[in-house]
This record gives structure tokens, sequence and C-alpha cells, in this order.
């Protein structure tokens, strides 16, 4: 039966998935072609001086990447069940309603990683085969903050999505936006590297947020 | 005869507006019950209660006897639900949606499903959303069939229908039910058809339910009753006459009181010209609840 | 279970409210710390000289309540004003007795700053080692750079990516003969060609031992720099001031501030009281007679006299800067580059 709510998911997501897909690991590769074109235009010397002495990381342009894409996944997978009110097919299926939503949520959830991990190891392979472990771990540890604000965003969204009246939508709305701040608020490179595991158990803590909404939805609350 | 659903003292508030205040009823093996009623009598609000998507301010609703709310997922399955609008998965094609509910339900009936569809104009690959409501609402009751449950609750089934798919859903519907012995419970606001269709209905009326009878019995005791009256006529019936209007010289007025007291009565007050005749199941809904 | 959850949806709530509303408030309800004059030490005068600026009016005094115009102040600190005095043909020909030129003032001014936030970010571990003489006027990048390693200094020759075996092996054997214990516990330096010299890095070996480590003519040098008794050094600082009388700064485990001086790699301490590199941000404002160091916190802005011979403690003054901000939940601070919670 989970089978059933995965094949679902992935008629609603497929096609946002694979654009998703094609533009993480776009994105990355492209700021790959920039460090190589840096390197080849410029020299070693310059890339790995600006890196030490003016925290240049080379991809800040990743930066809200994976958190508008979990945000999308997040509107494609959950606002077609919530127009005209078919969530409540959902939640009518014979299996339990928390555990519906727990499988489109981790649906939601690893796809993402599918998305994000190909990115991740397009410029770790790329970076580690001309960089010292040191810069390129430099850069990767970097953008890890960046990746768990997608997954963040995602689950935000959803818990959003799924709350049934405008008026908690938005107060959830406003909560969800400070939250994402969370991940945001360094622009120094690595600055998040001893707060990787509390941001961890954080992004986790948002997961069962949805079922909130989900019990909201089936008291009826309404507007 | 075995109760398949029952609901006891149901009263919902929206914030403070009232509802309806101890609303109970039962529905028996086998029967199709309507709950009828105008826009924004608790129809709605009925059927979400009994599919589990709103909490009643008090009352308690039994399907195939167990509460709903703490009701086992696995029950169900032998729950079709068909909710207003026809809403089916939008973003599915007739295949999609087909090979989705086939894994939930043990006796689905994969055949059923798709002789209805072999009689939409569809193709395949198309997706629900691109489909007219009339096609939506033979997907929607297309699964319902093939998921074959005991109990059926239909969510204004009739809403945005044109005639000849409300006449081929209530015929199919019909059928089905009685062949299978399958429990309905449905609302509807259009009550053209549902003559063929219903048992036993609940005409509802703001706040309160106005009467819970057999259609036949209904049809069988209600009655329109017109005639003449002078002018400057002041009508001082008393309350088994029902909904009593004057235009111009002409009174309709209607009462389930037996024939010869509703004349008697009638005629004692100067009504000339007194005709009482049948009635069809919708005449006898506005004669209740009135057209306003 | 939804229990838990809500529990969950409360405490992120409450970890937002702790977050943001202080903040609001401090945005909102509290004026900044309150303003404190500009204030340097005269040895002119023997006491600290105070700019300020209220209703749009400036005043200068000093701590006794003197007030001075504005061509007595450039008198009274003629270090900090000599441009002004030279242009206005005031320049005197001694001062404090000593017959100085506006060159010599030029060359022994320094300024230093020792921020939190410099200390406390995050750190690659890659560096930088400059060839300190050249024979040529303009410093030159290497085209190296070097980790320290738990068992020696490795040398990458950026342009492959690959280490500089032999040179790694030089600087390493060299270290380990002048007792370096790996792995360095610290390393300062400023690698960089935008300066006047170079003089490489100062390090703490395995044992806090401090180290003065650099390139001459592509071999290495170092040094063990001989330590007082009894002291720990923690913070390193690298000066490479023009005037070239000191090699570092060096602060203890106990907070107190020394100075190396060159060449003799005396350790020096002065007469500053412990301070806290961690929380206190330093700024030291010298000059040939006396340094007027800066020792700010979050409620208190210090200013310590230095003799520029001695390092001894001349005067002090103390602005309390009370603060009315509430405190927080925070994920940020001025004192450092990490986020986390605080």
């Amino acid at each position: 039966m989970f089978r059933a709510i995965f094949y679902k998911e992935r008629v609603k997501t497929i096609w946002y998935a694979l654009l998703a897909l094609i533009v993480s690991v776009g994105f990355a590769g492209y700021m790959m072609l920039r460090v190589s074109r840096a390197l080849s235009l410029q020299g070693p010397e310059h890339i790995w001086i600006v890196m030490l002495q003016r925290d240049v990381i080379f991809v800040d342009m990743l930066k809200f990447v994976p958190m508008i894409i979990g945000l999308g996944f997040a509107i494609v997978q959950f606002v077609p069940e919530l127009q005209r009110k078919s969530f409540k097919l959902t939640l009518h299926l014979p299996i339990r309603a928390s555990h519906a939503v727990g499988a489109m949520l981790l649906y939601g959830v690893v796809a993402l990683l599918v998305i994000f991990l190909p990115a991740l190891a397009l410029m770790w392979g790329y970076l580690q085969s001309v960089l010292p472990t040191e810069l390129w771990q430099h850069i990767i540890f970097t953008t890890i903050p960046w990746y768990m604000a997608g997954l963040a965003a995602y689950l935000l969204t959803a818990w959003v999505a799924m709350e049934p009246t405008w008026r908690m939508r938005i107060v959830d709305g406003v909560i969800a936006l400070l939250l994402i701040r969370i991940y945001f608020l360094s622009a120094t490179p690595e600055s998040y590297n001893g707060f990787l595991p509390e941001l961890a158990i954080l992004t986790a803590l948002f997961a069962p947020l949805s079922l909130i909404s989900l019990t909201r939805f089936r008291d009826g609350r309404q507007d | 005869m075995q109760n398949v659903i029952e609901c006891r003292n149901l009263t919902h508030y929206y914030g403070k507006r009232l509802i309806y205040q101890n609303l109970s009823f039962d529905v028996p093996k086998g029967r199709i019950l309507g709950l009828l009623g105008k826009n924004g009598t608790g129809k709605t609000t009925t059927i979400n209660i009994l599919s589990g998507f709103l909490q009643p301010r008090s009352g308690e609703c039994y399907i195939l006897g167990e509460k709903i709310g703490e009701m086992n997922p696995l029950t169900r399955q032998r729950i079709g639900l068909l909710i207003e609008g026809h809403v089916q998965y939008q973003f599915m094609t007739i295949e999609q949606i087909e090979r989705f509910y086939s894994s939930f339900y043990p006796n689905w009936k994969r055949e059923a499903y798709y002789e209805l569809m072999s009689r939409l104009k569809v193709a395949p690959k198309q997706r629900i959303n691109r489909m007219s409501c009339g096609q939506r609402s033979q997907v929607a009751l297309g699964l319902i069939l093939a998921q074959d449950p005991e109990v059926l609750v239909l969510d204004d089934f009739s809403l945005g229908l044109d005639p000849g798919y409300r006449r081929l859903f209530v015929d199919y519907l019909r059928e089905y039910a009685k062949a299978e012995n399958k429990t309905v419970f449905l609302t509807s606001h259009i009550i053209q058809d549902m003559e063929r269709l219903i048992d036993d209905c609940i005409i509802m009326d703001y706040g309160r339910i106005l009467i819970q009878m057999p259609v036949d019995e209904l049809l069988g005791k209600f009655r329109r009753y017109t005639g003449n009256v002078s002018e400057g006529f002041e009508q001082k019936f008393d309350s088994t006459i029902l909904n009593p209007s004057v235009l111009r010289s002409s009174l309709e007025a209607f009462s389930m009181e037996p024939e010869e007291a509703v004349i008697k009565q009638l005629g004692a007050q100067g009504v000339k010209n007194i005709v009482s005749e049948r009635v069809s199941l919708e005449d006898a809904f506005i004669g209740l609840t009135g057209k306003y | 279970m939804l229990r838990i959850i809500k529990i969950i949806f409360w405490a992120l709530v409450a970890m937002l409210a702790l977050w943001e509303l202080p903040w609001c408030y401090n945005f909102f309800f509290t004026g900044g710390s309150p303003s404190v004059p500009f204030t340097l030490y005269s040895s002119v005068v023997g006491e600290f000289a105070m700019l300020d600026h209220n209703d749009k009016k400036f005043s200068y005094s000093d701590r006794t309540g003197r007030e001075y115009t504005e061509e007595q102040f450039d008198s009274i600190l003629p270090m900090f004003y000599y441009h002004q005095l030279v242009t206005d043909g005031r320049f005197p020909e001694t001062i404090c007795g000593v017959s100085v030129t506006p060159r010599q003032i030029q060359i022994s001014n320094f300024n230093y700053r020792i921020e939190p936030a410099e200390l406390n970010k995050p750190q690659i571990g890659l560096y930088q080692m400059l060839e300190t003489m050249s024979g040529r006027v303009d410093l030159v990048l290497p085209d190296d750079v070097f980790r320290l390693t738990d068992t020696g200094i490795e040398f990458i020759d950026m342009a492959t990516n690959s280490v500089n075996e032999k040179k790694s092996k030089a600087f390493t054997d060299m270290m380990l003969s002048k007792g370096f214990r790996f792995p360095a516990h610290r390393i300062a330096g400023n690698p960089t060609d935008r300066k006047e010299y170079d003089e490489g890095y100062v390090m703490l070996d395995a044992d806090r031992k401090l180290f003065h480590v650099k390139m001459t003519k592509g071999r290495p040098y170092c040094r063990a720099i001989e330590l007082p008794e009894g002291m720990t050094p923690e913070y390193l600082y690298i000066t490479e001031f023009t005037a070239r009388t000191m090699l570092a700064f060096v602060i203890d485990t106990e907070g107190g501030f020394w100075v190396v001086n060159r060449p003799s790699y005396d350790v020096v301490k002065t007469g500053l009281p412990a301070i806290d590199p961690n929380e206190e941000t330093l700024l030291i404002m010298g000059n040939m007679f006396d340094w007027t160091v800066t020792v700010r916190d979050d409620v208190s802005r210090r200013y310590y006299a230095l003799s520029a011979s001695d390092y001894s403690l001349l005067d002090s003054l103390i602005y309390d800067t009370p603060s009315d901000a509430i405190k927080g939940l925070d994920f940020t601070s001025h004192k450092d580059k990490f986020v986390r919670f605080r």
C-alpha cells in the first residue's frame, strides 16, 4: 500500500523532480565549470589565494537553489492534494492517515536527496581532483547547510500547505520563514561546521509538524 | 433490521452559528437514504462528520458498528466515499488512478471500473483535470463500484451534472445498490430524480429535521391543495396546513394530514373549488421547506 | 504522539520567540551604547586627552578638565596630528624634550587591532610562507602553500596540487632540530604582499613553546624563543610594524599581554591588566613615546596608557558603557564567526 502512495507521489512530481534534478546538477556543474575556467584562465595560484585570503568559494550562486527546489517540491506535491479538498481521498484510504502523510513526506525527502546528492557528488568529484583537502572541504562544508535548508523548506512548506485554515497558514508561514532564516545567518564559509548536528536535528523536527496540520484538517477546522 | 449507519444527537456549530442540534438518524442495511435540504442546512457537515473530516461539537456516529474517529483504518475498505463535486485525484489518468486504488482494496473489481470507463469518450492517457464534470462523475462512480464497499457515502453527487449524466448516475447506482444489497447515504440539493433512487429521506431545514420517513410513505400522505379565495382573505389555518400562499385569488397549501380533514378545514375558512392532488418529491420538498 | 509533536511545535515557537522578541525590543527600545569621547594619551600633558562631539559642537579637553582650542589640541597630541602640525608650520623641534622629525613619527606610529571575531572564525589551515629576503623591494607571494600536520610541515605546490617533499622535509627537519614538537598548537602570520616586510610566522608547538619560523633565501629559518619562567602563551599576533622593533604580541593563558621584541627576541610583559581576546576588542595606537590601548567589552571601554620604552602602565581611564539590551537566544555574535546556540 505504501508502494501505491509512492506511485501517486511519483505521478504528481515526476516532471518537477526531473527538472529539479537537472537544475540542481546543472547549477553545480555550472559552478564547477566556472572554477575550471578560472583555474585555466587565472591559474591555480590565484584561485587558491583568493579562497585563502578573501573567503571566495565560487559556489555562492548555489546558496538558495536547494531551498527553492525544496519549496517547489512541496508545492508540486501537496497543492494538487489540497485543490478541491482531494486530500480527503488520501485520508479515506484504508491506512492510518499519519502513515499516509508520513509516506508522502518520506517520498519527498528521498526524492530531494536523489536531487541533491548527485550535485554534491559532482562538486566533490571535481573539486577534490583540483584542490587540496582543506579547500574542497571548505567549499563542500559551506554548502551543507544550504542543502539542509532545501529539506527544511520542503518539510515546512508541506506543513504550511496541509494546514486547513488561511489564518493559521499565515501564522505557520511566518514561523516557517523565521525557521528557514536559521540556515542563512552567516555569509562566512564553514561558519556552520560546528552547528551541523544541531541543524540536522532541527531539520528532522520539522517533519512531524505536518501531523498537526493533518489533525486540524481531520477535525474540520475552517476559516 | 441491522443499522449500518447510526448517528446519535449530533450537534454542531460553526463558530456561534448553530447548524443543527440533536440530529439522530439510522440507515438500515440495504437501504438508500437521502439527506435533502437547501444549501446551508448542514448536509455537507453531516457527510464530513460521517467520513471523519469533522469533529462534531457533541454526539456520536457509528458506521459498521465502529465509532467514527476511532475507526480501524481497514474498516474504510468497506466504505465508499464520493466527495462533493466528484473530486478525484486530478493529476492522474483513468489508468493511473485505477492502478493506484486497486492495491488498497482486496475485492477490487477492475472490470466494473473499466466497463463504466469504456462508455466515456476519453483517451486512456487523458488526465482527470481535463475531463468534463460528467466524465469525472463517472470516474468517481466507477472507482466506488470497483472498490465494492458495503456502505456508500455520497456528497451532493448531482452537483454540476447535466440531466443525462444525472439520470445515468442515478440509474446505475440504484441498480447496483439493490442488486448487491448495499447501504447508501447520500445528500443532494437537487431533488429531481431522487424519487427514482432513494428509499428513505430526511428533509432538513435550518437547524432541524422536518421529516424523516420512507419516500413512499411521504408521497402517499403528502398532498397539495389549491382553491379560490375572495379578496382580502386572511388565513387562520392551524399548523397542519403547511406553507399556505395566496397569489391573487388562488390559494396553494400542503399537508400531510388525511385528505378529508384538510378539505374540511379549508372549506370552513371559505376556500372554494378545492382541488387535492398527489405531488412529486420535489414538490413535496418545496411544500415542506417553502420556496425561500 | 500528537502531544509530543505539539511540544515540538511549541518548543520551536519558544525558540523563535526567545530569539526574535529580545532582538525586536533591543532594536526599537534601546539606544546603542552611550557614546564615549575619542580619547588618546598625551605624553605632552601626561594625561588622557578627549575630543567630544556634543550638540554638533566639538570640545577638546583633558581628564583634569582643562579645555583646549582645536590648535592647542593638535599640539598636545603631536604624534597623532603631526601631519596637521607640519601643514600649519607648527611642528615643534622637540617633543617631551626629545628632538624628532615628522619622518621619525611616521615610522614609529602604529595601529593594531585584536578582535575576537578574527580569532574565532573558521580556519582553512593553509598558509603561505613568503620569502623574507627576496632581494627585491616588493614582497612576492609564493607559488605554494603549507599545512601543519601531526608530524611536520607540508608544502603544496599550487600549480600541480602536489606536495613538495624536498621543501617539506627541509622545513620539518629544521623545526625538529630546533626542538619543535608537532602538532603545532597555534600559528599566526600575515601572509600578504601588501606590507613592507615579512617576518613569517610565530607558532606554538605541542608543548606551547614559542617559535619563529620563516623562509630566508629559500631556506628554512626556525628559532625557539625563550619564554620567561611560568609564562604559558596562548594567543599570538605577528606585528610587522614599520619600525621593526617588535616581532609579535603574545597573550598568555592568564590574559597577560606580552611583547616579543626584535631583534633580541626578548619577551617583555606589558603593564596591561588581564584581557580576554575571546571577549574583548583591543585597539593599540602606538607612537615613539606611548601607546594608548583601548579595551572594549559589552559594558565598558577602558583606556590604558603604556610607555613605549618599557611597556609599563602610565595611566588608565574607564568609561562605563552599560547596555540596557536584553539577552535572548542568539545564533551569531559579533565576537566570532560561528553559528551556534548561545
